[in-house]
């Protein structure tokens, strides 16, 4: 079994880390920060953070002013307010003006499983995508989330990263190797390529395990971010097995997925089977339970796997 | 001020109008009723009340201008020639392809520009992160803004003025070019934003209204900043659409000219009779001496 971190705390703690060590590290709350695991940080740092109140575009745009002048604002709130929200902003105030502003969508994907759609973000990996020079993150477990922190502070240029909400597996060792745009092969295999990212890595992960002990040898690899993309990874995991499997709490429009065949149907084209939320808004209930609607559990995953590689 | 300075900067402000015609000329059209309207207080900042090294645009000390009204940019790319940032010929490229003097403003086309606005409501917002972390810098620089009356519908704006109050920027001057016009008619009649004054101040800024072609009020009152300590400074500018074309003054079709030949003519001998009635204050300047 694997042990549980809470992503939020791990988050705030690794963003105190950073600015201890950074003094131009600075925070923007829109009534966010206490959600964000960055309840201590206005003590710890005085004058380091800022409350704006429930005004998420205009965040978006102080924290563009901040960067002019050095300083690297952190904005983290619910993911879908910091990106479906205030898109126009992210978009011009931080992408156009490559900005060094880190947001952070937390609680992402389905993980506020009961609050419904306007909640869920199964969209903001497709929308920010599209903006030049930004850095899309989606780490899948806490000591990468930990790690994502401190190299989105140490990049220069504007970032989203991507965490959820309840308690999610340990599943990397803390000397894990991990560097942005560059994805982690978690177990080398040859039948087909499971590819997994953020909040439901760990389902991946135990998918694959099913695979194996049925026979099937699965190369897993984690793309933690989603851009930029590892091609190399991909198309060479695309020419050695042949087949891909993408697994993703997001929509499947726009998501890892199509990140994914946007090269490999270009360079290397092979079958590629996404596994997300097809085109309708996600219902509402317990996390887990959401989860196994949408085909997300490990048990679905390797039913959807082992029918993918009958289908000739 | 005396008399001799105030005639400087009315020259410099027909040299200005004389560049946003030639951007005119070379792309063919333009946002030129915003530009004309705004031009007193963008001279006032660049040739007065702006501390600022066109030969060190990215000083870390230099006070900040953001053009929240993106589509004004002409008249900022003529300031910015007119001030030395760059070879007045670059003007010349406007509307050519990969021109450094675009549609509307990008700061990695052109040195001086701080910001790349043209989506109403954003100016704002990032001129208050630039005042916040001024602030902490422990610098004495100013962040001024200039704001069309038209853009103050977005919403985003009023999230801006909230959170510049309520962190007590002090080191922000808002000028709002009210003049009164934007694409569908009378701003007022659009939608309309009185009581502004009022609208400002509870939003907890100081406000003052001027005349915004009267270089005298503009560098008065922007000299005195903050109006009032702990709180963010707005001066609602009086302007006039077109300002200086007679035959397009406070007319909304020409907020975007498509100039003619026959018009282009006309705006030329409208910015001479400037000229000529600017030599006739000198020589009265001189013979007071």
């Amino acid at each position: 079994m694997f042990e549980l971190k809470d992503p939020r705390k791990t988050f705030g703690e690794a963003v105190i880390e950073a600015a201890e060590k950074n003094p131009n590290v600075v925070v923007l709350s829109a009534d966010s920060s206490s959600g964000s695991g960055l309840k201590d940080f206005p003590t710890l740092f005085p004058g380091r953070h800022f409350e704006f109140g429930i005004m998420e575009q205009g965040v978006i745009g102080y924290a563009s002013g901040l960067a002019t002048t050095g300083k690297i604002p952190v904005f983290a709130a619910i993911a879908p307010f910091v990106t479906a929200r205030p898109f126009e902003m992210f978009r011009n105030d931080l992408g156009y003006m490559n900005q060094n502003v880190k947001v952070v969508g937390r609680c992402a994907s389905l993980t506020y499983d009961q609050l419904g759609s306007t909640h869920h973000s199964i969209d903001d990996i497709a929308i920010i995508r599209t903006i030049p020079g930004v850095t899309v993150i989606n780490p899948g477990d806490p000591v990468t989330i930990k790690k994502a922190v401190h190299a989105m502070i140490n990049h220069m240029g504007p970032c989203y990263l991507k965490i959820g909400s309840p308690h999610m597996p340990v599943l990397y060792e803390e000397d894990v190797d991990f560097s942005l745009g560059k994805g982690i092969v978690i177990k080398e295999g040859h039948d087909v390529v499971l590819i997994g990212t953020g909040t439901v890595l760990s389902k991946t992960v135990v998918a694959a395990r099913l695979l194996e002990e049925s026979g099937i040898s699965v190369r897993l690899i984690d793309i933690h971010t989603i851009k930029p993309l590892d091609r190399d990874l991909i198309l060479s995991a695309a020419r050695e097995t042949g087949r891909i499997v993408t697994v993703e709490e997001h929509f499947i429009t726009g998501g890892l997925g199509s990140a994914i065949a946007e090269i490999c149907s270009q360079e290397y084209p092979v079958k590629i089977k996404m596994i997300g939320i097809g085109d309708h808004y996600a219902s509402n209930g317990p996390y887990e339970e959401l989860l196994r609607k949408y085909g997300l559990q490990p048990d679905q995953i390797k039913e959807t796997v082992v029918k993918f590689l009958q289908d000739k | 001020m005396d008399s001799k300075e105030i005639l400087k900067l009315e020259y410099t402000a027909l040299n200005i109008r004389r560049n946003i015609l030639r951007l005119i000329r070379a792309g063919g059209s333009g946002h030129l009723g915003g530009a004309l309207s705004s031009v007193e207080i963008v001279t006032a900042l660049y040739f007065d009340l702006m501390n600022i090294d066109p030969g060190k645009p990215k000083w870390p000390k230099r006070d900040r201008f953001v053009l929240s009204a993106g589509h004004k940019c002409l008249v900022l790319y003529a300031a910015l020639a007119e001030r030395g940032f760059f070879d007045v010929s670059v003007l010349d490229t406007y509307g050519s392809l990969d021109s450094p003097v675009p549609g509307h403003p990008n700061m990695h086309k052109l040195p001086g520009v701080e910001t790349n606005t043209g989506a109403l409501g954003h100016g704002l917002s990032i001129a208050g992160g630039m005042a916040l972390g001024l602030r902490m810098d422990k610098f004495q620089s100013r962040v001024f803004v200039v704001m069309g009356d038209g853009e103050l519908a977005e919403g985003s704006n009023w999230e801006a003025a909230s959170a510049a109050s309520m962190h007590k920027l002090d080191n922000i001057l808002v000028f709002v070019d009210r003049n009164q016009l934007q694409i569908s008619g009378r701003t007022v009649d659009v939608m309309s934003y009185e009581p502004l004054s009022d609208r400002w101040r509870s939003f907890g800024w100081s406000v003052r209204i001027i005349d915004g072609h009267d270089f005298e009020a503009i560098i008065g009152n922007a000299r005195q900043i903050p109006f009032e300590k702990g709180k963010p400074s707005v001066i609602i500018a009086d302007t006039i659409k077109s300002k200086g074309l007679t035959f397009a003054e406070r007319k909304v079709n020409y907020h975007y000219w498509k100039a003619s030949q026959e018009e282009m003519e006309h705006a030329k001998r409208d910015l001479d009779a400037i000229e000529k009635s600017l030599k006739e204050k000198t020589n009265m300047i001189a013979g007071n001496v």
